[in-house]
């Protein structure tokens, strides 16, 4: 990606507990042979410090109620809780309107790299990429405040 | 003839392990005439699977489609072809987002309601306030690898008794394959076709028509003659399902006012069931507890 041109680049702080998208539209003007869309974000997992006492209490109970017979033990559910929560958000992306890409992956950066002839996962090639880019944030869960994320688009 | 298909499949398209390919060549050596590609919000495995199929004579077909992963529940569409936006998604009327799918002339059911959402994934338990269940063509009633209690034999309620208030919404059932999981001993859905026919075609007819078996390997066939019920099993050959002495299957006959348990070879007089309108038929292997269920049949609508 180092010789490709940044056109787009943004950062941003997530509050826990938003769900929505956030969306950017970038107008290309020009057409161009190659598109990449890096997103990135940080914290996905609760750090040691971030897993009082007190939050603990309320998610196992929140587990116990919710979800009755899934755990043997509070002990089970507070494994899970340290290891299995997450923040999750997911990209997608469309030109003109048209859907071009999404990439549902649990994964703290990615691309979604495309050109007229391949593409990354999730993402379908474009013979033409020009017109209007639109990349959209998915966010189905934030685990902490002051969660950093960071777009870039990038074209050849 | 019955075919097999396993309608609920992901790749590295979104978050599983398989490529299209080995997802292809997966389905390929455990016999399944019809696989569904169901990525979570994305068809970009659609055209590679297409030219897998076009480029090589395989014994099977594909059934395109996509879960549509929301912050809500997911709804798995089949038949799909191209991708309607679902990000305004409301959680309070989640009919729009059905009949979004279904005016491009796909089926749109519900996935694994039951499941786990927050806070570990939000969205995998359907969590739709849903009051027109007639948007809804389908409910996975087995998501093979979540808890047979705590989902399964919940989602398998749940669709018992929308049927039985009168909806018509077929039973399927699905892998969720993200990764190298055994299909044996699991359930798949079956449904009549022809040899070569357009398996597209034939689960739409299928699903609208609620002629889903949702087996472990043996599909419970039922007869009606002079308003008599009588039954019998067709083996389909599911690789893993080892068949038991046919005196040990069970039927359990569930209707709006109750629940007749009987054996393979019994008839029963339709007038058992008094005014109730339709009839769940499901067989078990010697006893009627959810462990031993092995088919669930197409709903008798009297």
């Amino acid at each position: 990606m180092n010789d490709m041109k940044t056109i787009y680049h943004v950062e941003g702080k997530l509050c826990k507990e938003f769900i929505g998208q956030i969306s950017y539209t970038v107008c290309l003007d020009q057409s161009w042979d190659e598109l990449d869309i890096e997103f990135a974000f940080s914290p996905q997992y609760f750090r040691p410090e971030d897993l009082t006492k007190e939050r603990i209490q309320e998610l196992t109970e929140y587990c116990k109620t919710e979800y009755p017979g899934f755990f043997s033990s509070n002990e089970e559910i507070e494994d899970a809780i340290r290891h299995g929560t997450k923040t999750e958000i997911h990209t997608l992306a469309t030109l003109n309107d048209e859907f071009i890409g999404c990439v549902h992956k649990q994964l703290t950066t990615r691309h979604m790299h495309i050109t007229k002839g391949e593409a990354s996962d999730g993402c379908i090639p474009q013979s033409k990429i020009e017109g209007v880019l639109k990349v959209t944030l998915i966010v189905f869960s934030v685990l902490l405040d002051n969660t950093d994320y960071s777009l870039t688009v990038r074209v050849r | 003839m019955f075919k097999r298909l396993e309608l609920h499949n992901h790749t590295t398209e979104s978050d599983a392990v398989f490529t299209c390919r080995e997802l292809t060549d997966f389905m390929v050596a455990d016999h399944v005439d019809a696989f569904a590609l169901t990525d979570h919000n994305t068809i970009s495995g659609h055209s590679k699977i297409k030219k897998i199929l076009e480029e090589n004579a395989l014994p099977l077909s594909c059934i395109y489609g996509m879960e549509y992963t929301t912050y809500y529940g997911h709804i798995l569409c089949l038949n799909l072809y191209e991708y309607v936006p679902w990000e305004n998604i409301n959680r309070h009327k989640p009919e729009l987002l059905f009949q979004a799918v279904r005016e491009k002339g796909a089926l749109a059911g519900i996935a694994h309601p039951y499941s786990m959402g927050w806070p570990f994934a939000r969205g995998c338990r359907f969590e739709m306030d849903m009051t027109d269940y007639s948007c809804c063509d389908f409910i996975e009633i087995s998501n093979n690898l979540e808890p047979l209690h705590e989902v399964n034999e919940r989602g398998l309620l749940l669709w018992e008794n929308l049927v039985l208030a009168g909806e018509r919404i077929a039973a399927t059932c699905g892998m969720d394959l993200h990764g190298n999981s055994s299909l044996h001993g699991h359930f798949s859905t079956y449904i009549q076709g022809e040899e070569n026919g357009d398996i597209a075609k034939e689960l739409d007819t299928a699903i609208r028509s609620q002629k889903t078996w949702v087996s472990k390997g043996p599909l419970l066939l039922t007869h009606i003659q002079n308003d008599i019920l009588s039954f019998s099993v067709q083996q389909t050959g599911k690789p893993g399902y080892q068949q038991p002495e046919e005196e040990s299957y069970l039927i359990t006959l569930r209707s709006t006012s109750r629940t007749i348990t009987c054996h393979l070879s019994d008839t029963i007089p339709l007038s058992e069931f008094g005014c109730d309108l339709s009839i769940i038929p499901k067989l078990y292997e010697k006893e009627p507890i959810m462990e031993n269920l092995v088919c669930v049949s197409p709903v008798i609508v009297l």
